[in-house]
């Protein structure tokens, strides 16, 4: 009788213990980021969902082997960004194509401020255009609002070569977007 | 692509604070800010059924521990066992259960059920615990009102009680915090929450037609 709101070390626990069900919820804690982690990644809403779904089943598999429980989003987290690198591996290229880009699901307040739907297709171009790892490294630091320490368990990168990721990567979203206002 | 001022970094780094910034880096900061919201809506998607289909498919995740607690796991874990018996046989024996249990907790056991009622008897395996109890749906799942003892330590916990004839749901409570259906019932049923977990089931026949 796993709480919802039980903390994951709970709940990983009652997942080794034997109750599989207890997973469907760090599925229904974790899926949401995971899906938009993978999303910004591959730019395919459908490969997202295969290498989100992918992962889960990998990390259940493997639960055992999460040595800490506390930091079981860092973990999942590294398990899909490893099956993103797979999948864009696979495609011989980092970049996503613009034709994927992904439609979102809505948009802010803020960014009808900014511009309209034309400027939402250039930051996701934008986005694509950038090497994998910068990509990671923008959409884990300012879309997951991760911290440098938690990208640094993700990703396995050092935090100065992650900043230095964010900060190319601003760079080329601040370049693409000040083209537009031109 | 020039490079970006190292105020502008720090702010979006969280390291500074965005209204120091001169006029031109705020609206570069604004803008990079409005970028990075439009990117966090999340994608319309669900992988949970897929992945609870394909988990269900599968046995409990591979646990780091030793073939030991494996073994007490699988002993521990309910499964369905078909026998074939001839009426005669089965009645032969339960009236050889229903002597036994009369010759180990018939007379003097201090339980005298109505006609509606019938005795139940709980026996677990708990070795090492110090406490075990039993909460259910005859006790409105209340702590405290009914307890296994396990008075020559060999780590077998009984109780009787008296319980209105018919169907009841229940589970121990080992050590005040593990809740744990009972291993040994042979019947269980969902517990309704959604998690998968189950109470053990226990059917209590009134006494006038106990043997």
């Amino acid at each position: 009788m796993v709480n919802n709101g039980a903390p994951d070390v709970e709940v990983v626990a009652r997942v080794l213990g034997g109750d599989g069900e207890a997973f469907g919820i760090l599925i229904r804690r974790y899926e949401p980021g995971l899906l938009r982690f993978a999303t910004r990644m591959l730019g395919n809403p459908d490969a997202a969902a295969d290498a989100v779904a992918e992962s889960l089943v990998r990390a259940y598999r493997h639960l055992a082997q999460c040595r800490d429980p506390v930091r079981l989003r860092s973990w999942l987290y590294r398990i899909t960004g490893n099956r993103c690198r797979s999948h864009l591996a696979r495609r011989h290229t980092n970049d996503i194509s613009l034709s994927e880009a992904p439609p979102l699901a809505d948009g802010s307040d803020a960014w009808a401020e900014l511009e309209r739907s034309e400027q939402v297709a250039l930051v996701e171009r934008a986005l694509a255009a950038l090497p994998a790892e910068k990509r990671e490294a923008f959409v884990l630091k300012h879309v997951e609002g991760m911290s440098y320490e938690e990208m640094a368990a993700v990703t396995g990168a050092r935090i100065p070569t992650l900043k230095m990721r964010v900060h190319r990567a601003r760079e080329a979203l601040l370049a693409a977007l000040e083209e537009v206002v031109r | 692509m020039s490079p970006i001022d190292p105020r502008l970094q720090e702010a979006l780094d969280g390291e500074r604070d965005p209204g120091e910034l001169p006029m031109d880096q705020r609206e570069a900061y604004d803008r990079l800010i409005a970028a990075t919201q439009v990117l966090t809506a999340a994608p319309q998607l669900s992988v949970a059924a897929r992945v609870m289909a394909e988990i269900q498919q599968n046995p409990a995740p591979a646990l780091a521990q030793g073939p030991m607690r494996r073994v007490m796991r699988w002993l521990g874990r309910p499964r369905a066992v078909t026998l074939r018996l001839r009426p005669v046989w089965t009645l032969a024996l339960a009236a050889g259960l229903a002597t036994i249990i009369l010759l180990l907790w018939g007379p003097g056991d201090g339980l005298t059920p109505g006609r509606a009622e019938g005795i139940a008897n709980f026996v677990g395996h708990f070795p090492g615990a110090r406490s075990v109890e039993v909460v259910g749906s005859f006790n409105d799942w209340s702590r405290g009102v009914l307890h296994l003892n396990d008075d020559d330590g060999d780590g077998i916990w009984h109780a009787k009680a008296v319980l209105p004839a018919g169907q009841h749901e229940y589970m121990f409570v080992v050590d005040g915090e593990r809740w744990v259906p009972d291993p040994l019932a042979g019947r269980y049923v969902d517990d309704g929450f959604g998690a998968g977990q189950q109470n053990a089931l226990l059917i209590v026949r009134p006494a006038a037609v106990q043997p």
